[in-house]
């Protein structure tokens, strides 16, 4: 059996990215053990280091006044402290050392140095691998951001891979996009011409073919992904680029913005930091009042508690949607979840077995989407946050 | 919070109706069969002749007031009728008992036993193939009184040879819709293809049950074909041993499951050939959780992702 469905979308979704970049304030979380790097009332530059954390340097995205902090702001669903920031409007960015060679002239050991202090990816870069994966695929099927970032910055996405690949000895460089990706697999086929290196790995278009799991699976073979990869997304190809080529730290994301409770689905260019009330209030025409706030995917996402939240780096997307209103009635024993779970777990008895392993669960939501009996097994699972 | 959004189109209604559009052309053909030929030679009158669909229309009917019942009155769900009357298989269950039941079957006896094991089924925790238990309260409350044959009117008038192409266009007797084994393959493909049924179990109880039944026919020196297409037997493996509910839902559980089916039935063949299947059926479903316990994948060895 087909361990991958396919999903239809059929919300309409905006053509151009809609840019929001001038929200009033900025909300950037910080721990206690933090280091902040600047004080209250003093003025902040954009792209100005003002967070010094163990492993991660975090920029203002606006240039304005450090407000203070608030304790009445929320992310992943916790509790927790911010800097507000107030904009001017201004966009006055630090003075700093541009780039001054060509992305391809860095050494290896200048690219993780510069990727560490600009904190591109939390992920650590093996560095003996031979082949690179970059993920093209938007996990959730409602989502449209790494197609929209393709679209955008084709070229970009690229050079940047090509460069990355002749800068870490890399011998096979894979990037997966799905295949009904139509726009993208056009624009992607009439300029790979000019990288011979990387090559196009089409993707059918079932969820949840674009899953990192999923992705190394449906493009290496079981040895090349034993002997070590580089696994990296296209926004993380996009940040290595700015950060290469105008040292330009994660200031803005795009964020797809859709739902049920919404009349125009859209991607959003957002600066880091905006709260979400913010961008419903300003970029959402709501047409029910009754919607939940869904960050990261509608079938696997999570529903924020509080709105009080700030975007972050981490957030692909945000649904304004109601909640699904099919009654959960008693399994029916079919066999679907255990058939088609894509990592071969059996989440019925997980659900049944609380002291189960379900470590190898990835979260995708596919039992749960699948379900006739419409029972709910979110709660049940484990999954792993990016 | 792990509120749910959006849901597939696969639900409880979806494959009931899959089932139930599949068994139509049966049914069809069963209506032909056991009224309209026999109304067109004048074995039996014009009301006789809808007995067939009034047979499965009175199952299909049950199996809706029973759901109605439980979800309206007992659960007190507030949900549209169609949702409610499709939220368990029972309309299923109703439709394809009275495709295995003989023509023969007292109306009467045939409505107080599905209406009354369908609601008791309703508080059972899913462990017993109610369609099988219904067809043994049937046979059992009609052989009370009179043996249980499956041959119609014309059937019992007249002595056949059949060969393998009668029982393959449905000649030999059977139930109401149960004998057309083309169809029924038909039946089979679709369900197949429609990827909500247990195909796996009715394979495994057919090669089970077949391979002992050719070799005892071939020591017994009897015709192997009536043995295979006996009373019912391929329906009853492709209809009521994949019952969703009661049978195993592993890989390797549908395996066994089927397995186990067939090689009862073979047994139990000796005992009582008419009910072999049902209670070779209950017998198998009654043990469905150890199964899948003992040998289902429960986490699929799947290659672990090392390396990056």
């Amino acid at each position: 059996m087909n361990k991958s469905i396919s999903i239809k979308n059929n919300s309409l979704i905006q053509e151009d990215v809609e840019n929001f970049l001038n929200p009033d304030y900025i909300y950037i979380p910080f721990y206690d053990t933090d280091n902040i790097l600047v004080s209250v009332g003093k003025k902040v530059l954009k792209e100005e280091a003002i967070i010094e954390r163990k492993n991660e340097i975090v920029y203002s995205s606006v240039s304005g006044k450090f407000i203070g902090t608030t304790e009445s702001t929320y992310f992943d669903n916790k509790e927790g402290k911010c800097i507000v920031i107030e904009n001017d409007f201004k966009e006055k960015v630090i003075d700093k050392k541009g780039a001054v060679k060509y992305i391809s002239e860095y050494s290896k050991e200048e690219v993780f140095s510069l990727i560490k202090k600009y904190s591109i990816c939390s992920k650590v870069i093996n560095n003996g691998a031979k082949i690179m994966v970059i993920n093209g695929i938007d996990q959730d099927p409602y989502e449209r951001t790494y197609s929209f970032l393709i679209n955008n910055h084709c070229q970009k996405i690229l050079e940047v891979i090509d460069a990355l690949a002749s800068i870490l000895n890399i011998s096979t460089t894979i990037l997966a996009i799905n295949n009904h990706d139509n726009n993208n697999v056009v624009m992607l086929t009439n300029h790979i011409g000019t990288y011979p290196n990387i090559k196009l790995k089409l993707l059918p278009d079932a969820y949840p073919s674009g899953y990192k799991e999923l992705v190394i699976k449906n493009t290496l073979t079981k040895k090349q992904a034993n002997e070590g990869y580089i696994y990296m997304t296209v926004e993380d190809m996009y940040n290595i680029y700015n950060v290469l080529k105008r040292r330009k730290p994660i200031t803005e994301k795009l964020l797809t913005l859709s739902g049920n409770s919404i009349e125009n689905s859209k991607v959003l260019n957002v600066k880091i930091g905006t709260i979400i009330p913010d961008i419903i209030e300003n970029c959402c025409d709501i047409v029910n009042d009754k919607y939940f706030v869904i960050k990261n995917g509608l079938i696997a996402g999570k529903t924020l508690t509080h709105l009080n939240q700030p975007i972050t780096s981490n957030m692909r997307s945000l649904f304004l949607n109601t909640k699904s209103k099919d009654i959960e009635r008693k399994c029916i024993n079919c066999g679907l979840c255990n058939a088609k779970c894509p990592v071969g777990l059996n989440p019925k008895y997980l659900k049944e077995h609380k002291n189960a392993d379900r470590s190898k669960c990835i979260g995708c939501g596919l039992c749960t989407y699948i379900c006739p009996s419409k029972i709910n097994f979110k709660p049940y699972l484990g999954g792993k946050d990016e | 919070m792990n509120n749910v959004y959006v849901r597939g189109n696969t639900s409880i209604k979806s494959i009931s109706l899959t089932r139930l559009f599949l068994v139509i052309p049966l049914i069809i053909y069963g209506f032909y069969k056991n009224g309209v030929f026999l109304y067109m030679n004048n074995y039996i009158g014009l009301l006789e002749m809808f007995k067939p669909l009034i047979l499965i229309l009175i199952g299909a009917f049950l199996g809706a007031i029973v759901n109605i019942i439980y979800e309206y009155i007992i659960k007190r769900r507030k949900e549209d009728l169609i949702n409610t009357i499709f939220s368990s298989f029972h309309v299923e269950y109703g439709v394809i008992v009275a495709c295995i039941s003989s023509i023969n079957t007292n109306i009467l006896a045939f409505t107080i036993c599905i209406f009354f094991i369908f609601l008791i089924s309703k508080f059972l925790n899913n462990r017993i193939n109610i369609m099988s238990v219904t067809f043994i309260a049937i046979y059992s409350i009609i052989t009370l009184k009179n043996p249980y044959i499956f041959e119609n009117i014309y059937e019992l008038s007249k002595n056949f040879s059949l060969n393998f192409m009668d029982y393959l266009t449905g000649r030999a007797a059977g139930g109401i819709a149960s004998t057309h084994i083309f169809l029924l393959v038909v039946a089979l493909i679709g369900l197949h293809i429609s990827n909500t049924n247990k195909g796996e179990i009715t394979i495994y109880t057919c090669i089970s049950y077949a391979l002992p039944a050719i070799i005892y026919a071939i020591i017994r020196h009897i015709n192997v074909i009536d043995i295979l297409f006996l009373n019912n037997y391929m329906f009853i493996f492709t209809f009521v041993a994949t019952d969703s509910v009661t049978s195993c839902y592993t890989t390797n559980g549908k395996k066994v499951y089927g397995i186990l089916i067939g090689v009862l039935t073979f047994g139990f063949y000796f005992i009582n050939p008419i009910l072999a299947p049902f209670i070779s059926i209950i017998v198998t479903s009654l043990l469905n959780n150890l199964i899948d316990r003992k040998v289902g994948v429960f986490s699929n060895k799947t290659s672990q992702i090392k390396g990056e």
